[in-house]
């Protein structure tokens, strides 16, 4: 095999590390975005049997948004395995325990399950802040793109900008302005 | 004999009704209005000030565009201004939702804000998804705790909101794609 062909057979099959930013990102709809790299979809190697699966780092997992009332109507069920082991923990609750728990699960639900889906979950790599210890950070070579825009707040814009946005409504002649 | 009865039925409607109807005012009622407090030594003086509106210079309206087309036949009612701009307003729009509410982020009546029933309905709906998402966190009463991170319980955490619920009749649970 020549020296370019060696270089190649390198580049194809070594595990290229993605980084993820969570914040304001709803984690079903992430998870399908994450499960591609995590697995190797996104390769035209791609094959079952064929390990080319590669590496996520998801920071922010403390700020992701969830759709609506979601926060207090999902609930993620435990079973200890006793008689009257069942818990229901909302999921606002499971986040105040762990914020990395809901795209980890997320995660997980999203791949079928098989033998492989426990070794492909262990690619995958969640912080909750923006801290990222330094000899993970240094793989990283690929951002993914977010799937939903991060809003703005209004304070966050300065004044004088909101102030010369263009304008639909007026108020009416006669209005007490407070 | 008539015309004395009516005036005598005007005048009460008029005392009873003095709000609505303002045949008597000492002051030019036409006129934006801000109020203005100040003190002057041991007396507060209170007084109400016309101001010219802020908005006029920066009004966006459908008419006024370059390519505007009106409404095809001039016997129907013309849209109200929302409608007829069309505007796909989402609730991280802020700039254009902060413009409905008041001070204290409560969402202005529909004789203030001019919009149609539906368009009234809608942005009502987008301003309080904006409010929850905690987006307008300048825009909220006194006694609010700002950041929203400091909300109790599910609300301290990001919310997102789909649009499409807000004219929803029967909002689709997560477990009736198993009933058939
Ligand atoms: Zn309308």
């Amino acid at each position: 095999m020549s020296a370019a062909k060696r270089v190649q057979q390198w580049a194809t099959f070594a595990r290229t590390w993605h980084i993820f930013d969570c914040k304001w990102q709803d984690p079903y709809e992430s998870a399908n975005v994450i499960k591609k790299y995590l697995m190797g979809l996104h390769k035209p190697i791609y094959h079952p049997m064929n390990d080319c699966g590669d590496v996520v780092v998801c920071i922010n997992s403390r700020e992701i948004a969830l759709r609506g009332d979601e926060w207090r109507k999902r609930a993620y069920f435990h079973h200890t395995g006793y008689p009257g082991g069942a818990t229901w923990t909302l999921a606002w609750e499971l986040h105040n325990k762990d914020p990395t728990m809901i795209i980890k699960k997320a995660v997980y639900r999203a791949m079928k399950g098989n033998l492989q889906r426990r070794h492909t979950m262990e690619r995958l790599l969640i912080y909750p802040g923006e801290t990222v210890p330094e000899d993970v950070l240094q793989n990283v070579t690929n951002q993914i793109r977010q799937t939903r825009l991060v809003p703005t707040r209004l304070d966050q814009i300065p004044e004088e900008v909101s102030k010369a946005y263009p304008k639909v409504m007026d108020y009416p002649e006669d209005y007490i302005l407070k | 004999m008539a015309g004395l009865v009516r005036a005598g039925f005007s005048f009460a409607r008029n005392a009873i009704f003095s709000t609505s109807v303002r045949s008597i005012a000492t002051t030019n009622p036409l006129n934006l209005k801000e109020i203005r407090e100040r003190t002057e030594g041991s007396s507060i003086v209170i007084e109400a000030v016309n101001v010219p509106s802020p908005r006029t210079e920066l009004l966006v309206r459908a008419e006024n565009l370059p390519n505007h087309e009106p409404a095809v036949s001039p016997s129907e009612k013309p849209p109200c201004y929302m409608c007829a701009l069309g505007l796909d307003v989402k609730h991280t729009d802020v700039l254009i939702l902060s413009q409905f509410v008041r001070s204290d982020g409560c969402m202005l009546p529909r004789r203030i804000t001019g919009l149609c029933r539906r368009q009234q309905k809608k942005m009502g709906k987008l301003v309080t998804m904006a409010q929850k998402a905690g987006l307008m966190i300048n825009l909220t009463p006194g006694n609010c705790k700002k950041d929203p991170k400091k909300r109790r319980e599910h609300k301290k955490f990001n919310t997102y909101f789909d649009e499409r619920t807000i004219f929803m009749k029967k909002i689709p649970k997560p477990v009736d794609r198993f009933k058939r």
